[in-house]
Parts: structure tokens; sequence; C-alpha cells
């Protein structure tokens, strides 16, 4: 049976629900029956067959290395015997068997701690088991995490050529738990591959409605809608709807373009017997897939309408500090840069990694990887290095544009399989092998080859974004017009979107923003939709609120509005150019602070700073707190005021190419099984501006690594905090591990389970709070 | 629903507030109740004494200890529960703790004091339930003798990984992080209060509340 010729696909219902009733224990694994009771799991395939089910899913869900770990039996050995089942029951009746495959049950970073690649090796095995075992199709279902979806997509196209259904679980906000939209799940999984998207279980056929329309809205592909029988009574579970009314819903669902149905929790073969009278002579309704061009993350689908501005500041060139950050693999600062430009209006970051002495194939993953944890925009992946853009495409969680590929021949081959592969957005230079054409006629040619070859790959034509280049003004003042004129044409004629770095144009010139500006309004009337800015720059962020209110794209002028409103004219308070240091850190004003710290670089060395001004100030503070007059968070905010000192404090060594201030070099990690860490995180604020370098091991991190990094690092002192009476023997074990290596570090512990007594047995440093931290660094780092 | 605001800044070690804490406080509760509201399950079993603590039968549970059996032992029924503001309160934090540690501290405690606000809700709707029957104090594994590994046991039961998204790792701490389990008895009695005070805590020799000279509010 090709499951495609079906006018609407019918689906099996629960297979949890049929076990229960079939009289599985609570607590028992489901899969495993599947060995010791094959006759239940026949038995349930067979109902649904009779019900009309044409595809069957075999009883798999949970069948993965995890979960199996220690029940003695193997992942190739209880899928294979799932699908069998399946495969024997459908035999004869040309139906197909699924290998049914469900989350993992562990959570994937950075909600949880397990890493994409050591989610996508367990799937993978499953994959390859269901193959082997013969199953027709793969059903990826119940995913609430799109991360892990895309790691279960990505194994079932690596590991198999079998078609592949994907479901998310969504809850009644209609995001699923992870915060996924349905927009950013369709787009997303059907870049990467899927044969049919849609949602099952956690809603009843009449919640999912309006999550069927916006999943048919943002896909070409059939859309599955297998849900619940309602919502189950809270008090003792029990699911709602009759099988008529179940039924009757799922009707509507089909109307607004759900092509594959079926049933989930709550449902068995009288469900799926009104279903398949339901369907019966019906044809879903047209989804009407909205075409346009789109990136996103899980959490915010960013469809291309009007202006979108994409910032140009995670970028090591011309940059001492940022280079000095890669170096030292400061994720926290390119964060932080990540931080401001959101802040300041960017929708969509460029990320450029690439500077000599970084390997970039494995820099540019990690750097996703930060800027996924802690922001929440679409990022523009920037390298020339086609493994770093495949690596970082692999882990980046959503759609995201490749920057970028060229009309040349090598371009054109490694760059574009790599965007069809990975669903991603791309952006054209229109330049080739003959360098950057100087007309805009060569220039719109070589945008049509890049569209060209793209869509001969499959890859659809919203996707192809075209840079017309900026070239220098001052060096080549007839290609300024030339630009803006292949713009327009590109824009109008093509039809495509536009990006371009706008920055470039005033290189050299005095007064350069005024050309930047002027230049920004102009091509963004030539068609210029995403145009790569410095979006700090308040005057370009000004311009392009301006073009918003004329263009109509910022109805009632609203947003306009909002932004001059709610910057007040710069005030002159009585104590400004008053204010001392300390003053600014004891209040926690950051760019006060940073200002004055820049004032007295001018005739203060970096060290005599922080010994002589930064340190007593915060010294003061930290008195004040152990006094009670100040708080944790005004402890905090004046950590972070000495921060922003520091930050000027580096930068001014970073152009002198003189070395970091270090007062000592600590090693900082929540212990194994761990996985809260904000206490950390604050020690961690702390010891930093007292100018003590941390390296963060993170959270969850096994005692063996700690200690390799340890010694591997010729660390003094390391701190460990643990949170729950169940993991501290992991603490315990750690300090075992530290006070055997050659040089045996000093060890602090603190958390929330930890007193001084237990620290006394363990061989360590009692750290009450991160004031303690401090005095024991102190002294550990005392000449 | 309403975030106890004093509580919160409790949490965050704001000893002493002032009306600026407090509004800010509140319109952090604001946040976080749009964003990411606490959402919770819950499920009501009938309750009989058995050789190893207190039996749930139909769910083929027991929580053992002697603070189970003094909570439940004149109860018929026992609710479990577990509430979480979600996945999307962690990213809130982790995006905060980014930006802004101060904050990050302040919204931390504020998703802890907004998590017990929707426990409040969960068992406002259990009493609307039973409204002939009494219910005891709330508790939680991790409470007295009533072991963390409850815990697990509580969110397979209510099928909380697939209903809610809550997990628990193998240290029973689970995600998302504002993450709660708790138990409450039904009786045909009223019910004493039996639990709120520091002699009850398991966190009672290394509570920083506690040794700064006050407690997190429980206290009778």
């Amino acid at each position: 049976m090709d499951w495609k010729n079906e006018p609407v696909l019918l689906l099996d219902g629960a297979m949890g629900t049929a076990l229960q009733k079939k009289g599985m224990r609570p607590g028992e694994s489901p899969e495993l029956l599947n060995l010791t009771r094959p006759e239940w799991i026949r038995e349930i395939h067979e109902g649904y067959l009779a019900a009309g089910s044409r595809v069957i899913y075999a009883n798999t869900f949970g069948a993965n290395g995890l979960k199996l770990r220690d029940t003695g039996h193997t992942v190739e050995e209880v899928i294979g015997a799932g699908v069998r089942l399946a495969k024997e029951a459908a035999a004869g009746t040309g139906a197909l068997a699924a290998l049914d495959v469900g989350p993992l049950g562990a959570l994937l970073e950075p909600l949880g701690t397990m890493a994409f690649e050591e989610a996508y090796a367990l799937f993978a095995e499953i994959m390859a088991a269901g193959k082997n075992a013969g199953a027709d199709l793969i059903a990826i279902e119940t995913m609430t995490d799109l991360q892990e979806a895309r790691a279960a997509l990505l194994a079932a196209r690596e590991q198999t050529d079998l078609p592949v259904f994907v479901t998310m679980s969504f809850d009644p906000s209609g995001r699923t738990f992870t915060g996924c939209t349905p927009a950013s799940m369709a787009r997303v999984l059907e870049g990467l591959g899927a044969d049919a998207v849609g949602l099952n279980c956690s809603l009843g056929p009449r919640e999912a409605l309006p999550l069927i329309r916006e999943i048919a809205q943002n896909t070409h592909l059939p859309v599955i809608a297998k849900p619940n029988a309602g919502l189950p009574d809270p008090v003792d579970g029990h699911y709602g709807l009759t099988p008529r009314a179940f039924a009757a819903q799922m009707a509507a669902l089909v109307e607004t373009g759900a092509a594959i149905v079926g049933g989930c929790c709550g449902t068995d073969p009288d469900y799926l017997n009104e279903l398949k009278k339901m369907i019966a002579g019906r044809t879903p309704g047209q989804g009407g897939f909205l075409p346009c061009a789109f990136v996103c993350t899980a959490a915010r689908p960013l469809p291309i309408r009007g202006v979108r501005v994409i910032g140009e500041r995670i970028n090591p060139t011309g940059k001492k500090r940022f280079q000095q950050a890669l170096l030292e693999n400061d994720l926290d600062y390119i964060v932080d840069a990540a931080v401001q430009q959101m802040d300041a209006g960017a929708e969509i970051l460029d990320v450029n990694v690439g500077y000599p002495g970084v390997d970039e194939a494995a820099m540019l993953p990690r750097v996703v990887k930060a800027l996924q944890s802690a922001v929440d925009i679409p990022l523009q992946l920037d390298s020339v290095n086609p493994a770093a853009l495949e690596n970082a495409l692999r882990v980046y969680c959503g759609k995201a544009a490749v920057n970028s590929v060229s009309g040349k021949e090598e371009s054109l081959q490694t760059v574009l399989p790599l965007v069809k592969k990975y669903g991603a957005a791309v952006v054209g230079l229109t330049l080739d092998e003959n360098g950057i054409p100087d007309t805009a006629d060569r220039r719109v040619e070589i945008a049509e080859k890049i569209l060209r070859r793209a869509e001969k790959m499959g890859i659809p034509r919203q996707d192809v974004w075209i840079d017309c280049l900026t070239l220098t003004v001052s060096a080549q003042q007839d290609q300024a017009e030339e630009t803006l004129r292949a713009v327009e044409r590109v824009s109008r004629d093509m039809g495509l979107k536009t990006v371009l770095g706008v920055s470039n144009i005033s290189f050299g010139l005095p007064s350069r923003l005024m050309v930047t500006q002027t230049f920004l309004v102009r091509a963004l009337q030539a068609g210029l939709t995403l145009p790569i800015v410095n979006p700090n720059q308040k005057e370009i962020m000004d311009a392009i609120a301006a073009h918003r209110v004329l263009s109509g794209e910022d109805p009632k002028c609203e947003r306009y509005i909002a932004r001059f409103a709610a910057a007040p004219a710069p005030e002159k308070t009585p104590e400004a150019g008053q204010m001392t240091l300390r003053d600014a850190i004891a209040r926690g004003l950051r760019s006060e602070a940073a200002r004055i710290a820049r004032g007295m670089l001018r005739d203060t060395e970096e060290l005599a700073l922080v010994e002589g001004h930064l340190i007593p100030a915060l010294d003061q503070v930290g008195a004040d707190y152990e006094r009670g007059i100040v708080f944790l968070p005004q402890l905090l905010s004046a950590a972070q005021a000495a921060q922003a000192v520091f930050e000027e404090i580096k930068a001014s060594l970073a152009q002198k190419g003189g070395a970091a201030v270090s007062r000592g070099r600590i090693i900082l990690a929540t212990v194994q099984g761990d996985i809260h860490d904000i206490g950390k995180n604050i020690v961690k604020t702390v010891l930093e501006n007292y100018g003590y370098q941390v390296l963060d091991l993170g959270r969850d991190v096994p005692p063996e690594r700690i200690a390799e990094a340890a010694e591997r690092e010729g660390i003094r002192l390391v701190g460990l905090s643990a949170l729950m009476t169940t993991t501290l023997p992991a603490m315990e074990e750690t300090a075992r591990l530290l006070h055997a290596t050659a040089n045996p570090p000093a060890v602090m512990v603190g958390g929330a389970v930890v007193t001084e007594e237990y620290a006394r047995r363990i061989g360590a440093r009692y750290a009450r709070d991160a004031r303690a931290a401090v005095e024991i660094a102190r002294k550990v780092f005392s000449p | 629903m309403r975030v106890n605001v004093d509580d919160a800044l409790r949490y965050a070690g704001v000893r002493v507030p002032s009306g600026m804490d407090r509004a800010a406080m509140e319109s952090r509760a604001e946040r976080v109740l749009s964003l990411s509201p606490p959402r919770f399950l819950y499920r009501v079993f009938a309750l009989e004494a058995g050789e190893n603590g207190m039996l749930l039968t139909e769910a083929g549970l027991s929580l053992p200890g002697a603070l189970a059996r003094k909570m439940l032992s004149g109860c018929r029924k026992a609710a479990l529960m577990v509430c979480t503001l979600g996945a999307g309160f962690d990213a809130m934090l982790r995006a905060a703790q980014a930006r802004d540690m101060a904050e990050a501290v302040l919204l931390d405690a504020c998703g802890s004091a907004a998590v017990e606000a929707g426990c409040d809700a969960a068992e406002k709707e259990i009493a609307a339930r039973f409204p002939r029957m009494y219910r005891t104090d709330r508790f939680s594994p991790g409470y007295g003798d009533l072991p963390l590994e409850s815990q697990k046991e509580i969110l397979r039961l209510l099928d909380a990984e697939k209903r809610l998204g809550v997990h628990a790792a193998p240290s029973c701490l689970m995600l998302p992080m504002k993450t709660v389990t708790a138990a409450v008895g039904l009786a045909d009695a009223p019910q004493p209060a039996r639990i709120r005070g520091c002699a009850i805590c398991a966190l009672r020799e290394r509570c920083a509340l506690r040794q700064g000279g006050t407690s997190c509010g429980l206290e009778e």
C-alpha cells in the first residue's frame, strides 16, 4: 500500500490504554510485553486492523537504550519483537507497520543535561533496529522538545530510507511544554525532511483545531491529527469523549486540512470504527499554506515580513576584545554581545567566530549552543568553513539562515547541499570566480544563477536571500549606486528578500554614522528587507523605526511613539560627574561605573585600579551585606557593576596586548546528579568581580572530569555545589579524587544541604555563601 | 491566582523590603503568571494502612515512614499532585542570568513563590471536588522521613512526564526547576495542622533562613 494514495489515511488508537485494560501493572515496561505477552500486542493490533486502521504503530514507543538499560534486554531485541508483531498482524491486510518512537525520557540541553549528540546516538540505534526488523515507516510521536524531535528525525533520515511521520504534543496554550510553536515545528521538521507532520496526544480534537490550522498554514506536507479522547478527568484520569463525539470533532480537523488521522490516549477500536465512518468519502480541506521567508527558534517563529534587523556584532573582525574572548573560550562575553543586540532591537543575530587560532568547526556549534541557551532569537550562521556550518546547523534548534553561498562553483556545490539537508535559509552573495561585478546587471545575473541552483536542489525560493554587496564608498565611489540598483532589481523583479551589510559603506570616512544612516535609508527604499547593522547604534535603529512608520509596517506609529516616548531626555543629575567608582559600584550602576573606570584608566594602571579602587568598593558592599544592611540582590548588582569595570580593564589590556588581570584561577562545578545551578552561578558572578578567573565546568559534572580539569589546568582552588542529599555522595567522591591528585588543590563546598561539619569531614572548606567563597579564595591565593 | 510576594522577597534574602522592592516583585510575579503560569495535575486515590506505610491501593503505591502515617492515618483518600511553572520559566531564568544576576535571584525566588501559589490552586480545586471532606496539610517528599524517591512514584502515577513535561533525574531532582510534588489527605473529620514549622523540616540544621533568625513562613 502507498500511504500517499489514501485521501484520508487512518492510523490506529491508543496502545498504553489497551495494555492497561489487558492487565499491565503500574510501572511495568510496556515494551517488554513484546517479549513476555506477545499475544496481547497481537490482539491489540488486530483490533485496530479490524476497525480499519491502515497504519498500525508497533509497541516500541519507549524502547530506547536509556529506558531499557537495566532490563537485560537490548534495543535491537525489543524493537525487533515489536515490529515483527505489528508486521505479522498487518500481513495480508495491506496495512503498514510503523516503528513507533517516543521521547527518550531524559531532557536535552539546555533544559536538561543530555547533549544533542547523545540523543542522536540513542535514536540512531532505534532507527537502525526498526529498519532491520522491516518497519514500513517511522512514526516519531509525542515529542515536546523540538530539539529532541530534530535529533530523532535526523537519525531516521541518516539511518534509513523509510517515510517519517513526526508529531508533537501541545498543551492548551498552543505550545509544547518546552514552548515550541506549531509554526516553528512545521517549518523546521519539513525543512529537515519529514514526510508528514502534526500533533498527537495531550488534547482532544476540539482543543487541537486551532493548532491543526496553524500547522497546515506552515507546511506543504500532509498534516497528522492523533489527539486524545478529550481531556482526562483530573480526579480519576478517565477521558471524556465518546467514540461518536470524538469522530464528530475529528471531522472539523479533516476539514481544516488534516489528512492523516487516528487516536491517542483513551481511544480504542470503537473510536477507530467511528473515525472510519467519518472519513469515508471525505477529502481533507485546503490547509492554506502561507509561503514566506521564515527563520525561527522553537519558541519564536519569525516570518520575514517588512524589515528585519540582523545584528552584526558577533564577529571578531577588527575587535580586539572579541578576538581575546574567542581565544580564551569566553562564551559569556559572546552571550553578552547577543543580549545587548537583542535588547537594542535585533531580530536575527549574525554569528561569526572565524579567527586565526580558533577551531571554527568546533567553536561555531559551541557558540550556537551557548547562545540558544540564553537568548531566544534566530541565528544567521556566518562562515566560509563548510564543516563549521554543518556542525552548527546540526545543533541549531529551529530554522537558521546560512551566511553565505556565492556564485562560485565550489561554494554552490558545498554550501547548498547543507542548506537543503538542514532546511535552512541561505544568503547568496552576488560574486563569483571573477570577483564582485561592478554593474548591477551582472550582480543580478549571479543572483539568478544562485536561485536556479538552489531551486534545483529543492530549496524553496523564499529561502534564498540575496546580498548585493556593499563596497566602501570612499574607495569605489561609483559602486554605491550599483549596489542600490541591484537591491531594487532583486527585490522587485525577482521577488526575493535582500540582505545587505550596511556599515561597510562608510569605512575610512569621518562621521561614518551619517553616511551609514543615509545609505541604509536609501537601501530600505530600494527594497532591502534584511539589513545587517550594529543595532547598538541608536541612530541606525532610529532610521529603521522611522522607515517602518513611512512604509506602514508600524501600524498607528505605535512602536515609533513607544520608542521615543520611552527614551527620557538625558537628565543631568546633580551627582553626575561627582560620583566615585565606589558609589557607582555600591549602587549597582553598571554604565556609570564603566564610564568612571574609563576615565580613571587614562592615568591609572589597570592593576592599581583593581587593587586600589575596585576591591575596596566591593569589600565595603560585602561588609554591609554581612551586617544585613544590603541584601543578596544588591550584592549581585554591585558585583555586576564591578564586572562592567572589569570589562573596561580587559578592553584596555587587550588594546595594549597585555596579559589579563587574574588574581587566581578557580574551577566551579555543580556535582554529578545536580542540575540546578543558580547558586553556583551566584558564586561565579561574585568571584569574577573580585578578579578571579572562573573555569565554569557547568552542572551535573562527573567527579573524574572535575579532577582531570583541575590537574590539567594546574588549579589551586575548586568550588563544588550540591543541592540535594542524594548528590552529596558525588561531592564526597569529587573531593576524594581531588585530594588524590599529584598536587591537590584546596576544595570549597556549598549548597543547600552542605554544612560546615560535613565540609570538614570531606576535607573541604565551607563556603556558606558567595562572600565566604571570596574570603576562602583570598586565603588560598594570598602570597 | 496570587503570588505571595513577601515570601518571594524572603526567599531572595531581602529581609527588610522597601515599597519599591515589593512593587517590583509584584510586577515580576505578574510576568511569571502570564508567561509561565503554574500548571498542575492531581489524582485522588483510596487509602489504607499497610505494612510498609500508607497504601494507595489502586495505584499500587505506598508512602512509607512516620510522617505519612501521621498525616494520613485518619484519611480515607489521598490526593497526589504535581505543580510546575514549566520549561518556560527555566528559559526566563537562563535569560535573566545572562543579563543580570541580581534580577535572576529575585526571579528565581518569585518562581518558588509562584509554584506554591499553583499548589494552593490545585488544593482549592480538590477541595471543591470533595466539599464534604476535610484536608490535611499538604506535604511533599523530602519532608520529615518521606523519602525523596517517592517523587518519582508520584510523577509516574500522574503520568507527569507526558502530561506536564516534568522529569525526575536519578538524583530525584526534578525538571523543570520550579516543580513541586505533594500529597494531601482527605478525611471525614477535621484534620489538625501538623507539619508547619522548623521542627519537622529536613533542612532544619542547614537552613539559611533559620540561621538568619527567620523562617520560610511555614512555621506556626
